[in-house]
């Protein structure tokens, strides 16, 4: 099972990005932060946002073979994005502390698989 | 819409986009400039799409009349250009 | 893009995803569950579960091929691995029908331990799903594959008009408000359809696409001028047919070859063929596991080596990469492959199973939002009519129903006796029998109580199975024999799984209705407007 560790941070980093994206929204920002969204710090959002995603298509490449990689990635924001949907209405502050946690669990996971 | 617009339109996506897409599977598989094992592939995959769009179409004309013209009109096409390319 | 191009593409997205929207459920969640079709298999033959690969299973495999078909024209070995438990054992006899007939080959499973022929219990396994998803059972098969046809292109067009129509679909991406009736299912039918939407548009075009002969042959006949046979040998080519058998002749030890080919390509060899084997011109072509969905032709895709088989020489080596493909194919071999999760890892293949899950909570929201919709809609003292009772009923028959049928067919997997004549057709009656039932009895009780006794008998019937399992096999969950098998282990967690999943659910039925004012009681005026969209546009 090499492919665990990698998959598992592709899907952390997607989970962390789509997590980003959503606090670029109004909504969102007040249900994860408690506090209103100030306009200008929407990009302070977005572009964390898309780098994650890009960080995570980016791994799943070193999964899988380049067709599939592609097609995976995306499908890879579903898997990531569907708990997160379902999570913000019940227990958003939570969502929003697993796009730290996840990523950073992830990455010691791999290092860890990698250097043993 | 009314119960025969419904159905004019339903009739136009259901046999014309099928004929739609069956004219340019043929068309594209006789013309294309490729092996034609290729292009037979390629009319398929335009065909399927072509299907969906003459749904989207017939539905969203602004008239029955609109959607059949709609998808007569390129179907002719397509013929023609099937006619046109076959072999002698 | 103006109001009435989504409004008409809402009535487009409602009217393809309802008139066929209960086939689609059931295409959608048995063909998920047919990504583990093998797995489904072996579960359900518990008599293989004890079977492990060792060192000396080739030379087993060998013998017990020797002892049975020594004659054979060729010899096919699959080993097991992550899908499957015991070797299959495979040959073509030497004499061959006379008159054309297709070539019916044999095959046996052995035990990959003791090397001894193993019979177990007759069942259709996770093939019955796989194949139901998309030629149904019990109807004629051309009628039942064009029906399923003409349901993914419904699908294919619900999918387009219902991006059209979606207005705020960016906005809304992450949007899911619980606890509010119908606005709750619109949102997570929103959620599930949009978030995992790449994966369902493939899944649909490449299901017309594999049924593309069928549907849309009318480019190969023009372009191939009626020769269909022509075009499936250019495209589709079979291997080469085998030499004729030469005389008798010794063969070459097989354990050293596999080594060279394992070191060659870094992966274990799966699959052993061999071609008049004992004679004097035999041949033997080891295959390593592929690599997840390639886009290369679909025969020549495995690593393989071919060796002299009296004389251990390599002949020849093939790898997926050298096989050129025109880009049309490349596109459409990854529209199917990916359809199929062909190749796929065991990792990857949960992946899949998970956008499926997806894919047929899509389907599910779809239809019970229709109803919720209605529902609501309705004033306080007024019955549901004819048809939302209906639609109710077959929500029921198509989902909770289906759950359970599927449920019944493991337990009698379990509690049929192994003797019993047409077993695998008993198997599958169970299905239908209980299918049926749930059918009339969600037609019968089309309300609050009918689900809750179909969640009710859904949940008590999958917590059963690996309950069952303790009574019935030597496999079970506290057994050591289940864990050493991902596969089977697995299966009896997913059981577990959904029994919790649909005690979840049944908590949440049994909790107080909604109160009369959102059900849509429409006292203040004003709530009016703003509850009443016209039909399928998200609020």
């Amino acid at each position: 099972m090499t492919m665990a560790p990698p998959l598992f941070l592709a899907l952390a980093l997607a989970y962390a990005g789509l997590t980003s994206l959503s606090l670029a929204m109004k909504r969102h920002h007040d249900q994860v932060m408690g506090r209103k969204l100030q306009p200008e710090r929407v990009r302070y959002y977005r572009w964390p946002g898309w780098l994650l995603l890009a960080l995570s298509l980016w791994v799943t490449l070193t999964v899988w073979p380049l067709g599939l990689a592609l097609f995976m990635a995306v499908g890879l924001v579903a898997i990531a994005g569907l708990p997160l949907v379902f999570l913000l209405p019940y227990r958003a502050r939570l969502a929003g502390r697993l796009a730290v946690a996840l990523p950073v669990l992830a990455m010691l996971t791999w290092s860890t698989v990698a250097l043993a | 819409m009314s119960p025969l617009s419904i159905t004019s339109r339903t009739l136009a996506a259901a046999l014309g986009g099928y004929g739609l897409g069956a004219l340019a599977a043929m068309a594209l598989a006789v013309t294309l400039p490729m092996a034609r094992d290729q292009a037979v592939i390629i009319g398929i995959m335009v065909a399927f799409l072509l299907c969906s769009g003459a749904a989207i179409w017939a539905f969203s004309a602004r008239s029955a009349w609109q959607a059949w013209a709609g998808i007569l009109a390129p179907s002719l096409l397509l013929g023609g250009l099937y006619l046109w390319g076959l072999p002698a | 893009m103006n109001k009435s191009f989504r409004q008409s593409m809402a009535w487009l997205h409602t009217w393809t995803g309802l008139l066929l929207g209960w086939l689609l459920v059931a295409i959608f969640i048995t063909g998920t569950s047919a990504y583990f079709r093998e797995e489904i298999t072996l579960w359900m033959q518990p008599e293989v579960h004890d079977s492990t690969l060792q060192p000396g299973t080739v030379e087993l495999a060998m013998a017990a091929l020797n002892a049975k078909a020594p004659d054979a024209k060729s010899w096919d070995i699959n080993l097991p691995g992550a899908r499957q438990t015991a070797v299959e054992l495979r040959w073509q006899p030497a004499k061959q029908p006379e008159n054309g007939g297709r070539r019916r080959g044999e095959q046996m499973l052995m035990d990959a331990d003791s090397g001894e022929v193993v019979a177990p219990r007759a069942t259709r396994g996770g093939n019955f799903f796989y194949r139901f998803h998309f030629e149904l059972y019990g109807i004629d098969r051309l009628w039942a594959r064009l029906l399923v046809c003409l349901a993914t292109m419904f699908m294919l067009i619900a999918i387009i008009s219902g991006v059209i129509t979606h207005k705020k679909i960016f906005k809304d991406f992450f949007t899911f408000r619980p606890g509010k009736g119908q606005r709750s299912w619109l949102d997570a039918h929103n959620a599930t359809a949009v978030l995992a939407l790449p994966y369902h548009f493939m899944i649909t075009y490449s299901g017309l696409l594999l049924f593309m002969t069928l549907i849309m042959p009318w480019g190969i006949d023009a372009a191939y001028e009626n020769d269909r046979r022509a075009f499936f040998s250019e495209v589709f080519s079979r291997g080469e047919d085998s030499a004729q058998p030469g005389s008798p002749g010794q063969m070459v030890a097989v354990g050293p070859l596999i080594e060279q080919t394992e070191t060659r390509f870094g992966k274990p060899v799966e699959r052993i063929q061999l071609t008049n084997p004992n004679r004097d011109n035999a041949q033997i072509t080891l295959r390593v596991n592929r690599d997840p969905a390639v886009t290369d032709r679909q025969r020549g895709g495995d690593p393989t080596q071919v060796f002299q088989g009296n004389t251990g020489e390599l002949i020849d080596t093939r790898i997926p990469a050298n096989d050129p493909v025109s880009p049309g194919w490349r596109i459409y071999n990854f529209f199917t492959s990916v359809h199929m999760a062909r190749f796929a890892d065991p990792l990857t293949r949960w992946l899949f199973f998970l956008f499926g899950v997806a894919g047929s909570a899509m389907t599910v929201t779809g239809m019970l939002l229709w109803v919720s919709k209605r529902t609501q809609q309705l004033r306080r003292d007024q019955q549901p009519d004819r048809a939302l009772k209906m639609v109710n009923g077959l929500n029921m028959a198509s989902i909770t129903g289906l759950m359970l049928a599927i449920a019944a067919y493991f337990l009698a997997n379990r509690l049929l006796p192994v003797t019993l004549a047409a077993r695998e057709d008993r198997e599958i009656q169970v299905f239908f029998i209980v299918w049926l039932v749930s059918l009339v009895h969600g037609l019968l009780r089309p309300n609050r109580h009918g689900w809750i006794e179909q969640v009710a008998a859904a949940s008590l019937l999958w917590l059963a199975i690996p309950a069952v399992n303790i009574f019935t096999t030597a496999s079970h969950l506290f057994t050591p024999l289940a864990w050493q098998h991902a596969a089977i282990a697995s299966f009896d967690l997913v059981c577990l799984i959904l029994a919790a999943l649909g005690g979840y659910t049944l908590w949440r039925l049994q909790r107080k209705p909604l109160p009369a004012k959102a059900r849509g009681a429409r006292a203040p005026r004003r709530a009016n407007t703003a509850s009443e969209q016209p039909a399928g546009e998200s609020p």
